[in-house]
């Protein structure tokens, strides 16, 4: 890989050719990105571009995502000041790109390759967009520069080769902002605004992690466990050298192991859930649906205690603190044991959330699924959604998993190709059969472990929960004071939600809140109402669209 | 449900003040309301005085309704002045407010307002492109000039909102949340039909916006009040950098900056229309046109990115407010501000108030009674 430097506050920088700026920053032991308008610092937290709390400047342009912006030979970045002077000069719109395909596929993982890949065998036009430098998804995440690191990476790179030989377009770095009716969809590619107009429109955008909210969960060094995945998987750095992982479900299991495998010390692997050995019948249940698949976590488990790794379970994170550069992390454990470890960075992940900012701005039927904590798109049969020509397939629906997301994909490409008049769709059985048992296999899983949304009402009063806007649960609870009949009047007394990342880690445990408070049932509506953009969006980049469709100049 | 002495519909600003001041007087007031398309909750919160050039291409002949309301936009200026130091701070800020022109056709007709609302007592005055400069560096190169009026400003209304509630609580004011479906005599007072039952109380004040006018039906008039859903955007907070609230000559936008940092983009772009139940829906092209617009006029700000955008239902009448007793019915008092409801509604409110303690209002009754809309 091609060596490269660039400076941080004046700090030079090595770096290599295809890391993201987040990467090298944080293998060269920098983790404050941004300072907040209450001088807190923030770091890289999600990794995937969906907390926003990764901001940097680069050559003098503010607020971009370290995340998501690839390092390049002699960048000048700083870190973000909350209140940037404006540095807009009137830049010129470049020439927009105008898509009208039969189907249009919003995300390139799992299941949004599966769809692209079947609708143009049928004979569909189909484009794919993904927001990411190379197309996978998370659970095929692919290196940045296309190294193969195990049989899941292996996986992926074959099913991008299939989907790029399907005649499907691949349109990657795409950031899709805005969602209109009927099927109008605005989207960014670095300077370029792209706006789409299809016959169908396939929502595959996967979901983004549910953290574990305690006091200190916004330090920097604080990650989600995919945040640290995504440094390991893509760009080979590891998130630090002392690593504690935490929270409850799989992923912390495999990711715990990857980075072990990868040179990293995991001090500990907190599960919140007791063992599944203590639950012998559920855990039966679960191998009875997916032989294959429990072998593989049975697998993982004895690799990590073979690597003399500390695991508990029924171990609870309750705290971080900074000191110097070392973060302390407290655990309790079911006996109401605590006890503090010092590490270099803390991975969290506490179930998923589905990015549905889409399909609810597009007005699909969406129900509560209290076990998960999540809105549910309902979708019939062929994954057409309850609004003309739009099919939703994979983790955006609901958490379903990599193997169920891909079978979805089948039998959404096979519909909306046979809907714009490619194919007929009828060849779906393996497919539905395949699905069936992945589905039976998910909902046995997930009986193992703790992923409920945590009770608020036990978080102390100083839980950050609105990470943009720096409000607390405690001011949260205040809040409810004033009777808020829904959330988005506690957002609007509060402010709760209201910033860059809309809400996403604090709408639903604010939704959850006022539901309480009110003795409603969570519904769709609990949830702050969808609002456009999806994530921000340059100016610049709306004088481009505005150009593009009305051209008024 | 007790009997109160007034029942306000609606609990936007307007309805808030008045039962403010009707509980600080004494009496025992409810708010009813529906908890739907609030315009106060959805609103930029620019201090309005000077006449927009939007309502005025739009409705042209509500401009002498408008021009004779001039003095009145200004007291409500004042008046939000006053309840900024009583509520402790809802970010006011009075710098004034700049209408831009970017030709000299725009110029001349600035020029000819300004005229006619220094004749009305405003405190105006046409900018060049030198005098701009040293107050809006920021404007875009095209700019010639503008009207600058110093009654403008801006204020948080969100934050202004909370803390009128507050005081609402603590005036021991009844909130309940709930839709009035129609309005009655009685012997004894007013009779309000609701889904949960009927409200008794000896008077009413309705506060309704969008909602008043089919509450008024059946009492001798129509008052024409539309539901107008519009559009707004808001950026990520840069470094404070524009003081004033800027609107232009001749194009639909208002601009300006939040003491979050944050630039608040609207000025009356259209959102689709839904029902009185849901919010109006975003349109693209309010959307791409408002911003587009924005960064026209300032293209300093095109660094910045939008991170929201939301559709609010404001309420048009005639271009002056209703305020004031039914004809035939003097317990129930309308109380509708019309064009910049959210400057206006506080003393839309306590005048409605004044009216139902036998009071005075400081205003010519006639220039806002609810009877010239008589059928
Ligand atoms: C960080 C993370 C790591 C994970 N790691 C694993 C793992 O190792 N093993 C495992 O079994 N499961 C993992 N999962 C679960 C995983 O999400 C699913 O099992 C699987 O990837 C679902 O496939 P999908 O097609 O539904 O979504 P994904 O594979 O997540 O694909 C969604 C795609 O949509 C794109 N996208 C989203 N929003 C937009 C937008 N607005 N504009 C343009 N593109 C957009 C994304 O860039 C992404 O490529 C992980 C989940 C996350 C969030
Ligand atoms: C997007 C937008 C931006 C705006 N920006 C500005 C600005 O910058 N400056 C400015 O001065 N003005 C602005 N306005 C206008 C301003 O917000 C409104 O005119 C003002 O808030 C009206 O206040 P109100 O209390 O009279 O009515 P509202 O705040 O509209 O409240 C009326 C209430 O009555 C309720 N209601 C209606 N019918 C019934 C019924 N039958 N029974 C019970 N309740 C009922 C409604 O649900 C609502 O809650 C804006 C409006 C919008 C939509
Ligand atoms: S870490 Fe970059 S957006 Fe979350």
């Amino acid at each position: 890989m091609t060596e490269i430097t660039f400076t941080f506050d004046g700090h030079k920088i090595a770096a290599r050719e295809g890391q993201s700026l987040a990467a090298a920053l944080t293998e060269a032991g920098h983790r404050a990105f941004r300072e907040t308008a209450k001088s807190a610092d923030r770091g890289m937290f999600c990794g995937m571009g969906v907390c926003q709390e990764c901001l940097v400047s680069v050559d003098g342009m503010p607020n971009l995502r370290a995340c998501m912006s690839p390092v390049r030979d002699g960048m000048v970045v700083a870190k973000q000041a909350p209140f940037p002077e404006f540095s807009g000069a009137h830049v010129a719109p470049s020439a927009p790109m105008h898509l009208s395909p039969d189907v249009l596929v919003i995300g390139g993982g799992a299941g949004g390759l599966s769809a692209a890949i079947t609708a143009a065998r049928a004979g569909a036009d189909v484009v794919v967009l993904d927001e990411r430098k190379v197309a996978g998804g998370q659970y095929y995440k692919q290196s940045a520069d296309g190294s193969v690191l195990d049989a899941q990476q292996q996986e992926g790179a074959e099913l991008l080769a299939t989907a790029r030989g399907s005649g499907a377009e691949i349109l990657s770095g795409v950031e899709l902002w805005g969602a209109f009716d009927p099927l109008l969809f605005l989207a960014q590619q670095g300077e370029t605004a792209i706006v789409a107009r299809p016959k169908t429109a396939i929502v595959a955008t996967g979901a983004y992690e549910r953290p574990v909210m305690v006091p200190g969960w916004t330090l920097p060094g604080v990650m989600t466990t995919g945040a640290a995945q995504t440094l390991w998987r893509s760009y080979g750095t590891l998130p630090g050298k002392r690593v504690v992982v935490c929270g409850s479900g799989p992923l912390n299991l495999q990711v715990a192991l990857e980075l072990a495998r990868g040179g990293a010390e995991i001090v500990r692997l907190a599960e919140r859930a007791p063992h599944p050995l203590q639950r012998p019948f559920a855990s039966l249940k679960m191998g009875v649906a997916g032989p294959s698949q429990t072998a593989k976590g049975v697998t993982m488990e004895l690799a990590l205690r073979r690597r003399g790794i500390d695991m508990r379970n029924a171990c609870e994170l309750v705290g971080v603190t900074q000191s110097g550069s070392e973060l302390l992390a407290t655990f309790r454990s079911a006996a109401g044991v605590e006890d503090t470890i010092g590490v270099d960075a803390l991975c969290m992940n506490s179930g998923f959330e589905p990015q549905n900012e889409i399909l609810r701005l597009l007005g699909a039927e969406m129900g509560y699924d209290p076990a998960m904590g999540t809105l549910r798109c309902h979708t019939d049969d062929a994954m057409h959604t309850n609004v003309s020509g739009l099919y939703a397939v994979g983790d955006c629906k609901g958490l379903g998993g990599a193997p169920t997301a891909r079978q979805e994909g089948i039998i959404a490409g096979a519909h909306a190709a046979a809907a714009t008049g490619h194919g007929d769709a009828y060849d779906l059985f393996a497919a539905r059969r395949a699905l069936a048992s992945h589905r039976r296999f998910q909902s046995r899983l997930w009986e193992l472990y703790d992923i409920a949304p945590g009770n608020a009402a036990t978080m102390p009063d100083d839980t950050l929960v609105c990470r943009c806007e720096e409000l607390t649960i405690g001011d949260l609870r205040n809040g409810l004071e004033g009777k808020p009949g829904h959330a988005g009047t506690l957002k609007r007394s509060t402010r709760v939600g209201m910033g860059r990342c809309q809400g996403r880690y604090c709408g639903p445990v604010a939704a959850r809140m006022v539901a309480e408070a009110t003795g409603k049932p969570v519904e769709d509506l609990s949830f702050f109402a969808p609002r456009v953009p999806i994530k921000p969006v340059a100016i610049s980049s709306i004088l481009a669209a505005e150009e593009a469709l009305y051209g008024e100049g | 449900m007790a009997r109160a002495d007034v029942l306000v519909i609606g609990g936007g600003v307007t309805g808030t003040l008045a039962a403010i001041t009707l509980a600080d007087a004494g009496a025992s007031v409810t708010i009813i309301d529906a908890g739907v398309n609030a315009g106060s909750d959805a609103n930029a919160g620019s201090l309005h005085v000077q006449m927009q050039s939007r309502f005025m291409r739009l409705y042209p002949d509500q401009v002498p309704n408008v021009e004779a309301s001039l003095p009145f936009y200004r007291a409500a200026a004042e008046e939000w002045v006053r309840l900024d130091a009583v509520l402790g701070g809802v970010e006011l800020v009075r710098n004034g407010g700049l209408m831009l022109a970017e030709t000299p056709d725009q110029l001349a007709f600035l020029e000819h307002k300004a005229d006619r609302e220094a004749a009305q007592g405003l405190s105006v005055e046409i900018l060049d492109r030198r005098a701009l400069d040293q107050i809006a560096p920021w404007l875009g190169p095209h700019i010639i000039g503008a009207e600058l009026c110093r009654d403008e400003g801006k204020l948080n209304p969100l934050l202004a909102n909370r803390l009128l509630r507050g005081r609402a609580d603590a005036a021991g004011i009844t909130r309940i949340n709930g839709k009035v479906d129609g309005l009655a005599l009685t012997a004894r007072g007013v009779e309000a039909t609701t889904a949960e039952g009927p409200l008794q109380a000896d008077q009413v004040i309705v506060a309704a916006a969008w909602g008043a006018g089919r509450l008024a039906d059946g009492f001798g008039v129509s008052i024409p009040t539309r539901a107008e859903p519009l559009h707004m955007n808001i950026t990520e907070p840069g470094a404070p950098s524009i003081n004033h609230l800027v609107q232009h000559a001749e194009r639909s936008i208002t601009l300006k900056q939040f003491g979050s940092g944050q630039i608040v983009i609207g000025g009356g772009w259209p959102a689709t229309y839904r029902g009185p139940t849901q919010p109006p829906l975003v349109r693209p092209s309010s959307l791409l046109g408002n911003v587009a617009l924005a960064a026209k006029l300032a293209p300093a700000i095109s660094g910045l990115k939008v991170i929201r955008t939301w559709a609010g239902m404001n309420t048009t009448i005639d271009g002056a407010s209703v305020i004031g007793a039914l004809p035939g019915a003097e317990r129930i008092i309308m109380a509708i501000p019309g064009d910049a409801g959210y400057t206006l509604g506080p003393m839309v409110g306590q005048m409605a108030a004044s009216i139902a303690l036998g009071a005075q209002t400081g205003f010519d009754p006639e220039r806002f009674t609810p009877a010239r809309f008589a059928v």
